[in-house]
């Protein structure tokens, strides 16, 4: 067992700040996942809170490809350029940005205290910290809190909904996914153009470490950007409160789980309230047996559907290494020229 | 008057009894304390150590502590009991290799790092869950839970929880998706790949 996350020294911002808003750029590292494209081929364990495994999957193994002929360059460059200082500066300016929503979600959750101190950050960050470039209210006991609609949605009691990757903006849940959008808008820094550019070159940079974690300790890296999102989440929703007996159940869960197997077969049919909301499903008059098939149905045909999109974009992987391998050979042809 | 004799005898009955308990066993707190001390001891060390040190140091340290062979069967879920024996040593020889290797890699200098201890909690079925805190100097505290079980008579860790996130459960997930992808084999190889590129940086 190891932990996960630390890196001895202080290779700050972890593991998490991967997954810190919607905004951030991939969910990938330039690792070698053998298993992207062959993903349709066999038909493995299916988790119940990603039922589109395969779509995800492809669309983690396009993130990927784009984030390591892409977007990795691009943040390489912005961090060699880039001082320290200004760097910090950059975070804490777009951390600042979001100070507004983290006090409206504080409000719409209920929590008034923590509104009051965050609040208190915003201002004082937004004045004495120059419109946010540094962050003087954690050194006065201010600390940063995160909140979104997401977790929002989730005090409400909006179900989480299936685990999704999206192109460029990695992973989400429909949940989350929906709140983002809200947390956009409330936001200023999305109504000025090209700083949404800034900010996800700024957060793919700081995410450096915590990709190259996955990337050292994960066996299957897919599964690994999962399962720490939705946990990562989970977290947050309930605010760092765990109870200690579901430590227990989850230990006593994995060793007697001799009671229905979870196969690729069974999950998927038994939709949760979640999935059906999202069908509109309108089977309530019909009887037991066809409701389950029909719910069978469209929930095949849904998955087809994010099938058919997967494999356009492994298409699109693939295109993107063969551009780069010419642009290589290019650039080769080009040095010899030079040469003579 | 009665009533204090009582309470005094009472009072000192429990003593007894206490302390009795306590010089036969080493309570949770104790061994995860102990263990943390040793990484930071680790850490302070870490540069001159070299990889190969710190594995070293950590090896019989990890192995105490926490309950590998349990671990490593929960990790591979429902699988573990379609594997043949052979295959079940195997699997507990690399994983038990794969965990100091990761301690041994990932806490590898010292910047003012400390643990210390929160509080601790019982859990329904006989178990404890042991709070404490890395303090790392000007970033905010990580909460490391972790939760203990008994065996033999002495506390061990079986799941490691930082910030919310279940060590074990993350395992679980990766270690079966692979099985049932790509077959034992695969799995194997893949923890040699890790342990391999740990030992080398």
């Amino acid at each position: 067992m190891n932990t996960p996350r630390y890196q001895g020294k202080s290779q700050a911002p972890y593991f998490w700040v991967l997954f810190f808003s919607g905004t951030l750029s991939v969910s990938g590292c330039a690792s070698t996942e053998t298993s992207v494209v062959d993903a349709n081929a066999s038909a493995p364990v299916v988790s119940p809170a990603d039922p589109y495994e395969n779509f995800n999957r492809s669309m983690y193994g396009f993130n990927m490809g784009l984030d390591k002929y892409l977007l990795k360059p691009v943040a390489d460059g912005y961090t060699y350029i880039t001082p320290d200082v200004m760097k910090t500066g950059v975070t804490n300016f777009f951390n600042n940005l979001k100070g507004i929503n983290v006090v409206l979600n504080d409000l719409l959750q209920g929590k008034f205290g923590q509104s009051a101190s965050d609040l208190g950050r915003f201002t004082t960050n937004t004045t004495i910290g120059l419109g946010g470039l540094f962050d003087v209210a954690t050194p006065l006991g201010m600390q940063q809190n995160v909140e979104d609609f997401g977790q929002t949605m989730a005090v409400w009691g909006v179900d989480q909904g299936p685990y999704l990757v999206l192109p460029i903006l990695g992973p989400t849940t429909v949940r989350d996914g929906s709140g983002t959008i809200l947390d956009r808008a409330a936001n200023p820094g999305t109504y000025v153009m090209g700083t949404g550019i800034v900010e996800g070159i700024n957060e793919r940079a700081n995410a450096e470490s915590a990709l190259n974690f996955i990337d050292e300790a994960a066996l299957d890296p897919y599964v690994f950007t999962r399962e720490s999102f939705l946990q990562y989440r989970e977290n947050l929703v309930n605010d760092g409160k765990t109870d200690a007996d579901s430590f227990d159940l989850d230990i006593d869960e994995a060793l007697n789980e001799d009671d229905e197997p979870v196969s690729s077969s069974a999950p998927i049919a038994t939709t949760d309230p979640q999935k059906k909301k999202l069908e509109n499903n309108p089977a309530d008059e019909v009887s037991d047996s066809a409701d389950k098939s029909l719910e069978l149905a469209a929930d095949n045909t849904t998955i087809e559907a994010f099938d058919n999109m997967s494999k356009s974009f492994d298409e699109a992987l693939i295109e993107f290494e063969q551009a780069s391998e010419k642009m290589d050979k290019i650039s080769k042809r080009h040095h010899r020229h030079k040469h003579y | 008057m009665v009533r204090k004799i009582y309470l005094s005898l009472s009072f000192l009955v429990l003593f007894l009894t206490t302390s009795f308990a306590l010089a036969e066993e080493i309570s949770a707190k104790q061994v995860v304390e102990s263990f943390q001390g040793q990484l930071i001891e680790v850490m302070k060390a870490g540069k001159e150590l070299g990889f190969q040190g710190r594995y070293d140091k950590l090896d019989q340290a990890v192995k105490n502590s926490h309950d590998l062979p349990k671990i490593a069967r929960i990790v591979v879920g429902k699988q573990w009991e379609t594997l043949t024996a052979e295959q079940q040593a195997k699997l507990e020889t690399v994983f038990t290799q794969l965990s100091v290797s990761a301690y041994a890699h990932n806490f590898k200098d010292f910047s003012g790092e400390s643990f210390t201890f929160v509080s601790e909690e019982e859990t329904g079925r006989g178990g404890v869950v042991i709070h404490t805190n890395l303090n790392i100097p000007g970033e905010k505290a990580i909460k490391f839970d972790y939760m203990m079980k008994k065996k033999d008579d002495s506390w061990q860790i079986i799941n490691i929880i930082a910030d919310g996130v279940s060590d074990l459960a993350l395992k679980r997930s990766d270690y079966t998706s692979v099985l049932n992808r790509d077959g034992f084999d695969a799995l194997i190889t893949k923890i040699n790949e890790k342990i391999e590129s740990y030992a080398k940086q």
